[in-house]
């Protein structure tokens, strides 16, 4: 089992290295001008050459390659145009927001889809049933920016029951920053005040984020569950009188798991690279935000610099994916 | 040497059409997925009858009508009208057809490029195999949102580069797919006899192969279309690709949400018109795959 | 008081089709001791039989028309889900067919073999060798020592190591044995065994075989042996009966029943067997064909 994730560990490398060729190659044979746009309008040719020269934009490009992938180890991301900032701590800056999205997203997508795939396959028509299989249907459908447009509408404006946009209050005090993740931060200090506020902040940002995974895991869970309960182990299991709850709970669940995991997977590289649909809705200061604005005003740093976070990220995700594999499948682990 | 005549007898068309007309009545079988049918073909009539049934074309062309401005649903405005005063719903109605058509482009584009690099991938094998798929793989790996993003941006404004954005994003899935397909059918006795006639591998692939391999990409093609319009959408939410005046589902939502929450009811059309034409061709999908593909049980 | 007597039993099951009467009339007697074969032709109901005396038929598709199944006195049928459940694993074991399938592939054969040892343990603690107040803790750790003492008893070399292993670690032979183990383990009064052999080679059918006679001499129990071959029948049973078409046709001691068959049909049974001398173009059938039919 070590081997195997060690195995995997190292092939993460070279499509690390890749990943850096595709995205600095795609960033610089785009058309745009950046320079241009940062020396601004009356900006004669002097200024712009001075521009280009401050950001090493003068070299050829396999050299502006090999600058920067020594540097990307280093720790020298470059910096970006528009906020005159060091990339790399502007996205240290930004990433704990956007992983603290997905996160929750994703989480409130496997607690509750799971479960409720299982049972909805248990109780084959039932009304469980149908609500999940609605649930499913309109949730894949319904764009993440509209549902957060009509939660706001809903939840923090006729109902008032949480808080418009923004992540935390300006007034209060962040919790002490240990990991960036504000509701992690708090717990582990024991605030439950802040905790409750991140929280309150958080819920429907994250559920805007969230209902699309739901629904496929939900829908996944309940196809594989199906197939699971017309094994003979479970006729096997009954019949020497086990529990249905630990029939369900504990045998059906493993065996089904594995597909669902698949879709986990797929969604991972969905919700870390839409996060801005739902940021720009509810003010959420994170990357996909940073991203969109450099993206917006050609400053090509940044993007290299969030796309290959994200990416790595995503790689890594895929890891864990593979290695929960390994747990939930057994013959997989002997391969 | 002599060339030995041969009577190949023409292929069987009645059993082809058997074949779909029986497919057709399993689908029927549904409702949900006639549904989805119906509610596409809708979508579809509308968005090309559009310029005879819009209520205001006058204001699908920019003209504004600043007294009528923030108007609430109505039996004059069905959705409402905007800070402009214009019809939420005949700005959504000419929005359908970018969206849809959008849409459309982005999945064939895709389809087209991805099935070429999968076929080749998959049929030919060894290092151009390799090579295709590590250069897909890692193309999979980059969230496709940011990559259309950015290359949209890059591109600049306008539709054709909004399409050509996503594309680059979306074709990688095709090549997997279809490489996948090939790989299936290639190791199949009728290839084998194909080349021992002389095919050359075009034929072999155009002819033989791909319409073979037809159903998983039709099934693929159509839930696509629904999460193309999405993407479509999501970019012009951000304010990327389609410029004003054009008027498209995602930027009317952007503009829609500037008024909010005091007029929230202009952000209903455009929202619920990506909704269900997102959902209508989801539910066409799923019904397509429960009738086309084999393995697929319900 | 016989250990399993099913009297009358009749049971019909609905499929699309509508409504079959499947079991018309079945009377069966089991006493401590004995192996009863039960033969027929698929689809003649044998497996129905079996999975009754468990109730592990669902109400729908099945309905019970008429009749009763006393399992130690008490009727199975009147009997509630819970009733069900402590007879399960405890006093009533069974096996089935095909080793491969019935084994969760995902989970380590100990896992399972603790669980139903915990849940036999739960009705009785004495299987544990403990009292009703003991823990948790000390529950595991007897049910854990008893299953590599069921592993051993059943022929399973290595047992306290090959108690973590995954079932696809083992042969098929060793796989009907972690499950003859798994229905052992919670020491029950009657074993159900449904065509325990049939997805087995011959020689490891032999040893299958003579470890279920074995544990029968050891325990005294009952044993229900559901199978299409009289060979096996012959091998170890102390009874038989013949079913075909939901109809018990002829049951008693196996030396009677073979050797002197009163039913035509079972002397047909056994003169469709091949023997070494049968000749080329010689064998011979039992015409018709049987309903399909599912579960």
């Amino acid at each position: 089992m070590f081997l195997y994730v060690l195995r995997r560990l190292f092939l993460l490398i070279p499509m690390l290295l890749g990943l850096t060729v595709i995205v600095f190659a795609i960033a610089r044979l785009l058309p745009g001008d950046p320079v241009g746009l940062a020396a601004g309008p009356n900006a004669t040719p002097e200024i712009i050459a001075s521009v280009a020269k401050e950001f090493g934009l003068d070299q050829p490009i396999p050299v502006q390659y090999w600058n920067y992938l020594t540097g990307l180890v280093q720790g020298d991301w470059g910096v970006s145009i528009f906020t005159r900032r060091p990339v790399f701590e502007d996205v240290m800056t930004y990433l704990p927001a956007t992983l603290e999205l997905v996160f929750a997203a994703l989480l409130f997508a496997i607690v509750v889809g799971i479960p409720l795939g299982l049972l909805a396959a248990v109780y084959r028509n039932g009304p469980l049933d149908y609500i999940t299989r609605t649930v499913a249907l309109g949730g894949i459908a319904m764009p993440r920016f509209f549902l957060g447009l009509l939660l706001q509408l809903g939840f923090a404006v006729a109902l008032d029951w949480l808080p418009l946009s923004g992540r935390f209050p300006l007034i209060e005090s962040t919790p002490e920053p240990i990991t960036g993740l504000y509701t992690i931060d708090a717990l582990l200090v024991g605030d439950w005040y802040s905790f409750t506020i991140a929280l309150q902040h958080l819920a429907l940002p994250a559920f805007a984020m969230s209902l699309s995974p739901l629904a496929t895991i939900m829908r996944m869970m309940r196809a594989s569950t199906i197939e699971v309960l017309q094994q003979d182990f479970v006729m096997t299991e009954r019949a020497l009188g086990l529990s249905s709850r630990l029939i369900l709970f504990k045998y059906v669940l493993k065996n089904a798991m594995s597909s669902t995991l698949t879709v986990i997977g797929l969604y991972v590289s969905w919700l870390l690279g839409g996060t801005v649909l739902v940021e720009t809705v509810f003010d959420w200061p994170g990357l996909g935000l940073y991203a969109t604005q450099a993206i917006l005003t050609q400053d090509f740093m940044p993007v290299i610099g969030v796309t290959l976070v994200i990416a790595t990220i995503y790689l890594l995700s895929m890891l864990v994916v593979d290695i929960l594999y390994g747990v939930f499948n057994p013959k997989v682990r002997y391969a | 040497m002599t060339m030995i005549p041969v009577n190949v007898p023409k292929r069987d068309q009645s059993a082809r059409m058997e074949n779909w007309s029986r497919a057709f009545y399993r689908f029927r079988q549904s409702w949900l997925s006639v549904f989805g049918l119906a509610i596409v073909l809708l979508l579809i009539l509308l968005a090309i009858f559009a310029p005879v049934i819009i209520p205001y074309p006058e204001h699908v062309l920019g003209t504004t009508n600043t007294a009528a401005r923030f108007l609430p649903p109505s039996s004059a405005a069905w959705f409402g009208t905007n800070a402009l005063g214009q019809d939420m719903f005949s700005l959504v109605l000419a929005g359908s057809r970018v969206s849809l058509f959008s849409g459309l482009a982005v999945v064939i584009i895709s389809i087209l490029v991805g099935s070429f690099v999968g076929a080749v991938a998959g049929y030919f094998g060894g290092w151009i195999d390799e090579i295709l798929m590590r250069f897909t793989d890692l193309l999979l790996t980059i969230p496709s949102l940011i990559l259309a993003m950015a290359v949209a941006a890059a591109l600049g404004t306008g539709v054709g580069n909004m399409i050509i954005a996503i594309s680059i994003t979306w074709w990688p899935a095709y090549a997997r797919l279809v490489r996948g397909e090939v790989i299936g059918k290639k190791e199949e006795q009728f290839i084998t006899a194909a080349r021992a006639l002389g095919a050359g591998w075009p034929r072999i692939l155009g002819l033989h192969i791909l319409p073979n391999i037809m159903s998983p990409i039709v099934v693929k093609a159509s839930l696509d279309m629904g999460f193309a319009i999405l993407t479509v959408a999501s970019l012009g939410f951000v304010g990327i690709g389609v410029k004003a005046p054009t008027p498209e589902w995602g930027t009317l939502l952007s503009v829609a949400r500037s008024s909010m929450p005091d007029y929230w009811w202009t952000a209903l059309a455009p929202g619920f018109a990506i909704f269900l034409a997102v959902l209508a061709f989801n539910l066409l999908g799923d019904g397509l795959r429960d009738v086309l593909d084999p393995k697929a049980r319900r | 008081m016989a250990l399993l007597e099913i009297t009358n039993l009749n049971l019909a099951m609905s499929s699309y089709e509508g409504e079959t009467h499947i079991l018309k009339g079945i009377d069966l007697k089991i006493e401590r001791g004995e192996i009863w074969g039960m033969v027929g032709e698929t689809g003649s109901g044998k497996s129905l039989t079996g999975l009754s005396i468990s109730r592990l038929i669902g109400s729908p598709p099945g309905r019970y028309l008429d009749g009763s199944i006393l399992f130690e006195g008490r009727d199975v049928l009147k009997a509630s889900d819970k009733e069900m459940r402590k007879l399960r694993g405890r006093h009533i074991g069974m096996i089935f067919q095909d080793p491969t399938t019935n084994l969760n592939p995902v989970f380590r054969i100990g896992t399972q073999l603790v669980d139903v040892a915990l849940h036999a343990g739960s009705t009785d603690p004495s299987i544990l060798g403990l009292t009703a107040s003991a823990s948790r803790g000390q529950r595991k750790k007897a049910a854990r020592a008893l299953s590599i003492e069921m592993l051993d008893k059943v022929g399973i070399p290595n047992a306290a190591e090959r108690i973590d292993d995954y079932p696809h670690q083992f042969s098929g032979g060793m796989r009907q044995r972690v499950l003859i183990a798994m229905a052992m383990i919670g020491k029950p009064d009657l074993l159900i065994a449904d065509e325990p052999t049939t997805a087995l080679d011959v020689s490891v059918q032999e040893q299958i075989l003579r470890l279920i006679h074995d544990l029968v001499e050891e325990r005294n129990i009952g044993v229900l042996l559901i199978t299409h071959n009289l060979g096996v029948v012959a091998q170890i049973c102390s009874h038989v009966a013949v079913m075909y078409r939901g109809r018990i046709l002829e049951a008693g001691p196996v030396g009677d029943v073979l050797k002197r068959p009163a039913h035509a049909y079972t002397q047909a049974l056994l003169d469709s067997i091949p023997t070494v001398h049968t000749k080329r173009g010689e064998l011979r059938g039992v015409s018709g064909v049987m309903p399909e039919f599912d579960l």
